[in-house]
């Protein structure tokens, strides 16, 4: 199960070299008006796509980024690089 | 040569059954099996996709234990214990229950404080366990190596006498023929493709052979289930699917008596009855729908082995193969009916727990559906569990396993 993962920073690299960091879910919800089930939903529940799904990786033992990627979860083959809809947003803030 | 079925005829998928079961696992065969010998309810169409025991019934490296750390899941594993004796006279077929023992080692003084935690829940249950000193351990196992000069080096460990090895094939083979025998029907390479419902009540599921009127559907479709659950119903799970690889190496003599379990290594070995030593670990830590291995896994059993079992330097390894396992944050199932749907049944998220548990289980399912009512049992596995911040503590074993915890 040969897993690349591509870093923006470090290119190509072994997929033991990162750490999952989940599905893609959104912008945190709002503390306003948030019941539990808004809260579980984001903390706790998946979508366990069996095809092409957009998540976070975090590059441990390199440079450190956090970054979105797309996946075929029935390949482990990464598929066209393509910004997550909130990345930009949170790129920005970081910058 | 001729071909003798292990268990009852091929048949035609009717148009309607009282009770559809998703996935042809040992989780579905017991509730079918069950459904049928205590409920009398013997309309039943399991459908499976693949062929029954293809997933983790088949995948799983045999190992039953009940050790388990919090008082909700103890008793369902003891009785999933005490099961398989009763299994395999009921059935009339030899399970090969083989109850040598698990050796749990302790590596700290942490984890040894951990492990009377676990030891006087499994003791309150009724289930025997005990914790013993590295030489003590070493009598039990003379191939330990209690040596200090180990990278983790062993300070005593968890014994639990009633655990041991189930041959899983044979459990599968075995409910199926008992299922079958019932009136059960078996459907192998028959797909589901949706379950259709109608004023929040389940009416129907299509599968790529035609469309199955009911009114009760399990989905017990072990690693598949979270995907299939979001794709039917949009019903999401706090569920993590990750690949859990396992490896034999060439076969040797006797040496191992007892499943040994390591948490600091990462790794469990047993020696089967063909002298093949079966060994796995921990999972491929990102979510994938794969089998498939990797040469990182190999690299890490061989090291764990070494030092711990160091007589077992320069064998081989024989095969190697992976399966799947459906991960939730607190490292317990879920089990749910009539809550999200009425006549919707899911018994998912066992992770690698999903052979030690099939024969309760099974028993408990079928109480559930038959009455449905929810058994005292299964209550606390329900899904609402993680929305009321209910989470069982059974990550007693400090790995996180899914990408949520």
């Amino acid at each position: 199960m040969a897993l690349t993962i591509t870093c923006p920073v470090c290119g190509k690299r072994n997929g033991y070299e990162f750490r999952y960091g989940g599905e893609e879910k959104g912008p945190r919800p709002e503390e306003k008006d948030m019941t539990p089930e808004t809260w579980c939903d984001y903390v706790h529940m998946n979508n366990c796509v069996a095809g092409v799904q957009q998540e976070w990786w975090f590059h441990r033992d390199g440079c450190g980024s956090w970054f979105t990627i797309s996946r075929d979860t029935t390949t482990n083959l990464e598929q066209e690089a393509q910004v997550a809809p909130n990345q930009e947003a949170i790129n920005d803030e970081q910058v | 040569m001729k071909k003798k079925p292990m268990w009852g005829k091929k048949t035609k998928l009717k148009s309607s059954y009282d009770v559809v079961i998703i996935g042809g696992g040992l989780h579905s065969l017991a509730t079918a099996y069950y459904l049928a010998t205590q409920h009398g309810i013997t309309d039943i169409a399991i459908i499976e996709k693949n062929y029954i025991g293809f997933g983790g019934a088949g995948r799983n490296t045999a190992i039953v234990r009940a050790n388990q750390r919090t008082q909700y899941n103890v008793p369902l594993y003891k009785e999933a214990l005490d099961l398989w004796p009763v299994l395999t006279k009921e059935l009339d077929y030899n399970l090969m229950f083989n109850n040598c023992g698990n050796l749990n080692l302790m590596h700290s003084e942490a984890a040894m404080k951990a492990a009377r935690m676990t030891i006087a829940t499994a003791q309150f249950h009724g289930v025997e366990s005990h914790l013993i000193d590295s030489k003590e351990a070493k009598e039990l196992v003379p191939a330990l190596n209690i040596s200090e000069d180990i990278t983790f080096p062993i300070h005593g460990a968890m014994f639990h006498p009633p655990g041991g090895v189930v041959r899983h094939d044979a459990v599968v083979w075995g409910l199926a023929k008992g299922a079958t025998q019932k009136g059960v029907e078996i459907h192998q390479q028959t797909e589901a493709l949706g379950i259709g419902t109608k004023n929040g009540k389940v009416t129907s599921v299509t599968t790529d052979k035609g469309v199955i009127n009911t009114k009760q559907v399990l989905v017990s479709a072990g690693g598949y289930s979270a995907s299939l659950i979001n794709g039917f119903l949009g019903i999401r799970l706090p569920i993590s699917v990750l690949t859990i690889q396992a490896m034999v190496t060439q076969p040797i003599k006797p040496l191992l008596n007892h499943v040994v379990s390591s948490g600091a290594y990462h790794c469990y070995a047993n020696q089967t009855l063909k002298g093949e030593i079966a060994t796995g670990a921990h999972m491929d830590q990102w979510p994938n729908y794969t089998t498939l291995n990797t040469a990182h896994y190999i690299k890490h059993q061989a090291e764990a082995l070494s030092e711990f079992l160091p007589s077992l330097r320069g064998l081989r390894f024989m095969r190697i193969w992976g399966g799947l396992a459906d991960m939730t944050p607190d490292m317990a199932p879920i089990m749910d009916g009539n809550n999200q749907i009425e006549g919707f049944f899911m018994d998912c998220g066992w992770g690698y727990f999903g052979f030690k548990s099939c024969s309760a289980v099974g028993k408990y399912m079928a109480e559930f559906m038959a009455s449905n009512t929810c058994p005292d049992m299964l209550k606390p596995f329900a899904l609402k569990r993680y929305q009321e911040h209910k989470l069982m503590g059974e990550t007693a074993a400090l790995v996180s396993y899914s990408a949520d915890n």
